[in-house]
C-alpha cells in the first residue's frame, strides 16, 4: 500500500509541540490510512483522511474537535485525542495534492483482537469473557450516551476483544456526535442498522445505537444474526435489496415469541440453536423486546443500563456443569450434555447472590445500591484449592481482613490476600457488607 | 471452557478473473505485470476474507487468447491460492471467455445460496471472436446479472466500449467511476486497481461496510467504494505509457 505521509521521517503538525515520527503504516480502508507513530517517548495512533472522505462529510473537523474537547466516555474508546493539521513545512510532504487533517488517539495495545474472528468461529474465549466483553459493550455505550453523545455505527468491525479477561475496545470513534444533531454522514452498517435508517425513515441516534447494540451482543453471545432464519434460505444471492428485506422491510426476530416462521434452520443456522440456550430467560427476554417490539417502536427498546444490570446477573450464575465442565449460567439442565445439576453454593450479599464457583468476583455493586454495576475492582473472588480444585474457597482482594464465622461456631479472620474454604463458612463479615452462604 | 465451536454460516462468494493472454499482452512487460499485480494482491484478498465471516472467498481465473481456458479452474480459497504465471501468445478470444464463465455460474454447478459474485475482465486489446454472443450468454445467467462486473483496460489499445457493455450501462455525469472501465497507463495503477478489487470490492460483495449518507440510489445491488485515490500517482492517466 502507497502511504500518503512518508514513513521514517519526523513530521510537524499545526497544533503539536513536538513533531511525529511515523513508524509504520497500520492500515488503509476507504476512509484514510492509520500509522503508529512516536510522540516523544509515547507510542500513539494517527489517523490520517484522504480528501474524498473530507469532501463528503463537511463536519468531520468540526465533530473531531468536539469529541476532544469533551473526552472520552470511559477507557474502553481509542478516543481522538488532537486533531493535527499540516503545518507549511509538513505540506510539502504529503503525498496529496489537498493535504488534509488527521487526529491522534491511543494506539491499540497487543492482544485485542478483531471481534469478526469470533463471529467467524476463530478465537479462542470463554463464554464468561465473550459475557464480560458484552457487559463492557453496554457499559461503554452507556457512558458514551450518558455524555449525551451517539456513537452511530456500532457493528462488528469496529470491536477489539481479549479473549484472556473479555476486556474491549472501540475504534473509529469519529461519527460520533451529539444525539440529535444530524451532523455526520454515516448511516451505519447494514446488518446492525436500526431499521428505520435501513429504509430512509430516520438518521442514526442513541435510540438507534441501542437496536445495534443489541444486534452487536446476539452475534457475540450466539455467532450467529438475529435475523437470518428460514426466510434467508429463500434468499438465493444475498445482496443490497435482499438486506434490505431481510433487516428492514420483513425483518423477523429468528426466536420470536409469537411468530415462529423464521425460526433457525437446524443445518444451516445451528449456531443460533446451540448458543441460544446458554442464556437466562432474563436476557433473552432483552433480545425479545429489541427484536420484537423494539424492531418498529424504539421506544421500546431496552436500555444500555437494563442490558448492564441483566449480562451482570448472568455472570453471577455462572456454575460449571458436574458432567461435562461447561459453563452453565440458569438453573436447567446442562446446555451441553442435558445433565441435571444439584443447586450450587449461593453467597448471599447485600444486592445479589453470586454461584460459589472458580472464577466467579465479587463486587462493590453486590454491597451498596448506589454503586452501579462494574466489572473492575473486584473486592473478593472464588478460587479453587492449588492442590484439590474441587474445595472453592473465596479470596479477600480488599484492603481489610475479614471476620468468618463457620457453621461449628469457631471465628476465623481472613487477612488481604488470604483464602477462605466456603464449605465450613456460616458468615463472613466484611467491611463492604456481609457474605452468607446458602445451602439447599 | 472455551465458547462452543460454532460459527457463523458463510455463503460462498466466488471472485473471478478473465485475463487477457493475446500476443499483445507480451509487448512491454504487460504480462508479468499482470502475474505481478494479481499475486501481490493476494495476501490482502486472504486478510479481507478473514475479516469476513459471512463469506468464504474462492477465486478462479480464464486465460483467454486463440482461445478460452481456464487458467485456475478449481474455485480456490484465497488463503490457499498460488497463483501461476500466465503466460501470452494467440489473438482476443473474450466472447469465448464470456461463454465460459457463463457455464459455471448456472446453478448447478453454482450453489443454490450465494454471495453475489465478482468478475474482473483485463483486457489490452479489441476482442477477435463473437464478444456479442460471448456476452448474451453471460448474461442469461441470473448469476451474472447478479454480479459485481469490474473491467480493467490496460494501455490506451483496450477496446472502452466492449468493457463498458460487460460492465453494464455507462453512469450518468462524467469522471471516474467503478462503473466504467478503469484505465491502468502503468503497472504501479495497474496493482493499485487489481487491489482494489481483490480487497475493497469483495469487502463489499461479501459483508457491508459503514453506509454513507451519499449512496446513490442507482448504486446497483452492490453499492461500490470508493476508487483509490490516484492523486498519489499524478500521471495517473495523462499517458504517456510506461509499457
Amino acid at each position: 500500500m502507497n502511504s500518503l505521509l512518508p514513513l521514517g521521517t519526523r513530521l510537524p503538525f499545526d497544533g503539536l509541540d513536538q513533531p511525529l515520527e511515523l513508524t509504520r503504516l497500520l492500515g488503509g480502508g476507504t476512509q484514510g490510512q492509520v500509522y503508529a507513530v512516536r510522540c516523544g517517548a509515547e507510542e500513539l495512533a494517527l489517523k490520517w483522511y484522504f480528501p474524498s472522505c473530507i469532501a463528503r462529510d463537511p463536519l468531520l473537523r468540526q465533530r473531531l474537535q468536539q469529541s476532544i474537547r469533551l473526552g472520552a466516555p470511559n477507557g474502553a474508546f481509542l478516543w481522538p485525542m488532537a486533531l493535527l493539521e499540516p503545518s507549511a513545512e509538513s505540506r510539502p510532504l504529503i503525498r496529496c495534492q489537498e493535504p488534509g487533517f488527521g487526529y491522534l488517539m491511543p494506539l491499540r495495545p497487543s492482544g485485542f483482537q478483531g471481534a469478526h474472528l469470533h463471529a467467524g468461529g476463530r478465537m479462542e474465549i470463554s463464554l464468561q469473557n465473550i459475557l464480560r466483553a458484552c457487559f463492557h459493550l453496554a457499559d461503554a455505550f452507556h457512558e458514551l450516551h450518558l455524555k449525551g453523545l451517539c456513537y452511530k455505527d456500532i457493528s462488528l468491525g469496529n470491536l477489539f476483544l481479549r479473549p484472556g479477561d473479555g476486556a474491549i475496545l472501540i475504534c473509529d470513534n469519529d461519527n460520533v456526535a451529539i444525539d440529535g444533531q444530524g451532523a455526520g454522514s454515516v448511516l451505519g452498517t447494514p446488518g446492525f442498522m436500526a431499521p428505520e435508517v435501513l429504509l430512509g425513515a430516520a438518521k442514526p441516534s442513541a435510540s438507534t445505537d441501542q437496536f445495534s447494540l443489541a444486534v452487536l451482543l446476539f452475534r457475540l453471545l450466539t455467532r450467529h444474526d438475529p435475523f437470518r432464519g428460514r426466510q434467508e434460505l429463500a434468499i438465493r444471492c444475498l445482496d443490497e435489496p435482499a438486506r434490505r428485506r431481510l433487516y428492514g422491510e420483513e425483518a423477523l426476530f429468528i426466536f420470536d415469541p409469537e411468530n415462529p416462521a423464521n425460526r433457525p434452520d437446524p443445518e444451516e443456522h445451528a449456531a443460533a440453536l446451540l448458543t441460544w440456550p446458554i442464556y437466562p430467560r432474563s436476557l433473552q427476554q432483552l433480545f425479545e423486546t429489541s427484536f420484537g417490539a423494539g424492531l418498529r417502536q424504539p421506544g421500546m427498546r431496552p436500555l444500555t443500563g437494563q442490558w448492564k444490570q441483566v449480562l451482570a446477573r448472568c455472570l453471577d450464575h455462572r456454575h460449571l456443569c458436574q458432567h461435562c465442565g461447561e459453563e452453565l449460567f440458569h438453573s436447567g439442565p446442562c446446555w451441553s450434555c442435558g445433565h441435571t445439576n444439584p443447586a450450587v453454593l449461593q453467597l448471599q450479599l447485600p444486592r445479589g447472590q453470586v454461584a460459589a464457583c472458580p472464577g466467579n468476583d465479587l463486587y462493590p455493586h453486590h454491597f451498596d445500591g448506589r454503586d452501579s454495576e462494574r466489572l473492575d475492582q473486584p473486592l473478593a473472588q472464588l478460587i479453587g484449592h492449588p492442590t484439590d480444585p474441587s474445595v472453592v474457597g473465596l479470596r479477600n482482594l480488599g484492603a481489610t481482613a475479614w471476620q468468618g464465622q463457620l457453621s461449628n461456631g469457631q471465628l476465623l479472620e481472613v487477612e488481604p490476600g488470604k483464602t477462605c474454604n466456603v464449605a465450613a463458612l456460616q458468615q463472613l463479615s466484611t467491611q463492604a457488607g456481609p457474605i452468607t452462604p446458602i445451602r439447599r | 471452557m472455551p465458547f462452543p465451536n460454532v460459527r457463523l454460516s458463510n455463503r460462498p462468494l466466488h471472485f473471478i478473473y478473465l485475463c487477457d493472454c493475446s500476443g499483445s499482452m507480451a509487448a512491454q512487460g504487460k504480462m508479468q505485470a499482470l502475474n505481478q499485480a494479481i499475486r501481490q494482491s493476494l495476501p490482502g484478498m486472504a486478510e479481507v476474507a478473514e475479516q469476513n465471516p459471512e463469506a468464504r472467498v474462492l477465486v478462479r481465473a480464464v486465460r483467454f487468447a486463440d482461445g478460452a481456458a481456464w487458467h485456475l479452474a478449481e474455485p480456490t480459497p484465497v488463503q490457499e491460492l498460488q497463483w501461476r504465471d500466465l503466460e501470452a501468445g494467440g489473438i482476443t478470444a473474450m466472447g469465448e471467455a464470456l461463454e465460459l464463465v457463463a457455464g459455471v455460474l448456472q446453478s448447478p454447478p453454482m450453489e443454490e445460496r450465494a454471495l453475489p459474485p465478482v468478475l474482473v475482465l483485463i483486457s489490452d486489446g479489441q476482442p477477435t471472436d463473437d464478444f456479442d454472443a460471448g456476452l448474451s450468454q453471460l448474461m442469461r445467467q441470473p448469476w451474472a446479472q447478479k454480479a459485481v462486473r469490474l473491467a480493467i483496460a490496460m494501455g490506451h489499445d483496450a477496446d472502452l466500449e466492449v468493457l463498458q457493455q460487460f460492465i453494464g450501462p455507462e453512469p450518468s455525469g462524467g469522471g471516474k467511476s467503478p462503473r466504467r472501465p478503469l484505465q491502468a497507463s502503468n503497472a504501479t495503477t495497474l496493482a493499485q486497481y487489481i487491489q482494489w478489487a481483490s480487497t475493497a470490492v469483495v469487502g463489499a460483495a461479501s459483508m457491508p461496510a459503514s453506509r454513507l449518507d451519499d449512496t446513490p440510489q442507482d448504486a446497483g445491488n452492490i453499492p461500490l467504494p470508493d476508487l483509490p485515490p490516484t492523486l498519489l500517482d499524478p500521471v495517473d492517466d495523462v499517458g504517456p505509457l510506461v509499457w
